[in-house]
C-alpha cells in the first residue's frame, strides 16, 4: 500500500518534470528573475503612496501589484510598509491581495498549463476580489483611517524620488519572455512533444540574443542571479508539491474529488476556497496542483477558487498579517477573501465555464 | 558596529546574514550581527523589501542578496 502510494507520487513526479521543466519552468522562471532584475519595485511603490485619491489608489496598487511577482510571504513587509508609510488601508490589502494571487508570472504560468480562459478568468475574479476587499476594509475601517495619525514622511528629497519604472529594451526582454513562455503551449497544443521543444528553443535563443544585444553583462549576471534564487527557492516546493498530489490522487477515489469538488455548486466552491486559504502554496505551485484536481473531477469553478486563494492566503499567512495589522484587521481580511472567493468560484463556474 | 539583517525568515535573508558574517569575518571587524525577525519592527524602519540590512541603525540596503563586493564597500564606508 505504501509502496504504491510512493509510487503514484513519482509517476506524477516524473510526468511532470519530463512535460514541464524544459518548456514551461525555466521560462517561467527567466520572467520571474527578468522581473525582479528589471521592474523598480521602489517606483510601483513610491507612485502607490503618494496616490492621493481612493480611486486612483486602488487601481495603481492593483495594477503595480501586476508586477510583483512574490510569494504571499514577501508581500506582507511591501504592505505593511506603505500603510505605515501613509497609503490607505485599502491599497494596502489590495497590494496583499493581488501581488500573489494575480502577478503575471502566476498567471502567464497559469495559461500554460491550464489555458487562456482560466488565465484570463483568473486576472478578471482577482481585479474584482482587489477592489471589493479594498472597499470592505476602508469601509469597516473608517472611523479609524480618520483618526490614523499621520506618520512622519520618510525623508525625501525631491531628487530621491525614484521615476524610472523600467527601460523600452526591459519591456520588450519581459515580452519576449512572456511569448516564450506561452508559445510552446498555444502553438504546439496537440502536437509531439519535440515540436514543443523547438518551438521553445527558438524562442529562448531570440529572448538571450535580445538580452545579448540590449543589455550589459553586469546586469544579465544579476538576472540570472535572481532566477537561480527562484529556482532554489520554488523548484522544490514544486516538486514536492506534485509528489504530494500524486500520492492524494492514489488516496481519494475520484468519486469523492468529483462529488465533494466537482460541478459548480456552492458548496464545492466552498470547500475549495478553505482549502486554498489555509494551505500555503508557493507562487506557480497552484497551476499544477489545480491541474491535477481538475484531471481527478474538480469543476472550473471550485478551481479558480483554489488558484485564487491557494497562493493569495495561508494560515501562516494569516498570523503574520495578524501580527502586522492587528488581530480585527486580519480577521476582517480572511473571511472577506473567504466569502469572495466562494461566491466568485460559483458565478464563474455557473457562468462563465 | 552594529549590523542588522532585516528579514522574515525567508531563505534570502539567511543567505545575506550568511555572508555578512563572512566578510566581517574576512575584514576582522568588531561587529555585532543581528537577526531582525519582527514584522512590526521591519515596518517601523520603513522596510518594504526584504533582505535588508542596516549599520548603527541607518537602513543601507534592501531588496536583495547582495554579493560579498557589496557588503564589503557597505561596511568600508
Amino acid at each position: 500500500m505504501l509502496w504504491e502510494l510512493i509510487q503514484a507520487g513519482l509517476l506524477a513526479l516524473w510526468d511532470y518534470i519530463a512535460l514541464h521543466v524544459l518548456t514551461c519552468l525555466i521560462p517561467a522562471f527567466l520572467l520571474a528573475g527578468a522581473m525582479v532584475t528589471f521592474v523598480s519595485k521602489e517606483t510601483i511603490i513610491y507612485y502607490l503612496g503618494t496616490a492621493a485619491q481612493k480611486l486612483k489608489a486602488f487601481a495603481l496598487a492593483a495594477g503595480g501589484s501586476f508586477f510583483v511577482a512574490a510569494c504571499s510571504c514577501t508581500v506582507i513587509p511591501v504592505s505593511s510598509g506603505l500603510y505605515y508609510a501613509g497609503a490607505s488601508i485599502g491599497a494596502a490589502f489590495i497590494v496583499l491581495w493581488v501581488a500573489p494571487a494575480a502577478n503575471i508570472l502566476a498567471l502567464t504560468y497559469t495559461g500554460a498549463i491550464l489555458g487562456g480562459t482560466m488565465a484570463l478568468t483568473r486576472i478578471i475574479a482577482a481585479l474584482v476580489m482587489a477592489f471589493l476587499v479594498g472597499w470592505v476594509m476602508t469601509a469597516v475601517f473608517r472611523r479609524e483611517e480618520q483618526t490614523r495619525v499621520q506618520p512622519v514622511a520618510a525623508p525625501s528629497n525631491p531628487g530621491d524620488a525614484p521615476t524610472h519604472l523600467m527601460g523600452r529594451s526591459d519591456v520588450i526582454l519581459l515580452i519576449l519572455l512572456v511569448i516564450s513562455l506561452l508559445a510552446p503551449n498555444y502553438l504546439v497544443q496537440k502536437g509531439p512533444y519535440w515540436a514543443k521543444v523547438l518551438v521553445w528553443g527558438i524562442a529562448t535563443i531570440i529572448v538571450f540574443g535580445y538580452a545579448f544585444w540590449v543589455k550589459p553583462i553586469e546586469e544579465l549576471k544579476r538576472w540570472m542571479g535572481e532566477t537561480w534564487w527562484f529556482v532554489r527557492l520554488i523548484f522544490p516546493l514544486l516538486l514536492a508539491g506534485v509528489f504530494v498530489v500524486g500520492v492524494i490522487g492514489k488516496l481519494l477515489p475520484e468519486e469523492w474529488v468529483r462529488s465533494a469538488l466537482g460541478g459548480s455548486s456552492l458548496s464545492a466552491s466552498f470547500l475549495a476556497t478553505l482549502i486554498g486559504s489555509v494551505s500555503y502554496f508557493a507562487t506557480m505551485t497552484e497551476a499544477p496542483f489545480v491541474d491535477t484536481l481538475m484531471k481527478l473531477g474538480m469543476g472550473p469553478g471550485p478551481a479558480l477558487a483554489l488558484l485564487l486563494t491557494g497562493p493569495g492566503l495561508s494560515l501562516p499567512n494569516w498570523l503574520a498579517i495578524a501580527r502586522v495589522f492587528g488581530v480585527k484587521k486580519a480577521l476582517v481580511y480572511v473571511v472577506t477573501i473567504i466569502v469572495l472567493g466562494t461566491l466568485v468560484g460559483w458565478l464563474a463556474g455557473n457562468f462563465i465555464f | 558596529m552594529k549590523i542588522e539583517i532585516l528579514g522574515s525568515g525567508c531563505p534570502k535573508c539567511f543567505e545575506t546574514e550568511r555572508r555578512v558574517q563572512k566578510v566581517v569575518q574576512e575584514l576582522g571587524l568588531q561587529a555585532e550581527v543581528v537577526h531582525v525577525y519582527d514584522m512590526m519592527e521591519i515596518a517601523r524602519r520603513r522596510v518594504m523589501f526584504t533582505p535588508a540590512i542596516a549599520i548603527d541603525g541607518e537602513v543601507k540596503l534592501s531588496g536583495h542578496v547582495p554579493s560579498e563586493e557589496e557588503i564589503k564597500a557597505l561596511l568600508k564606508k
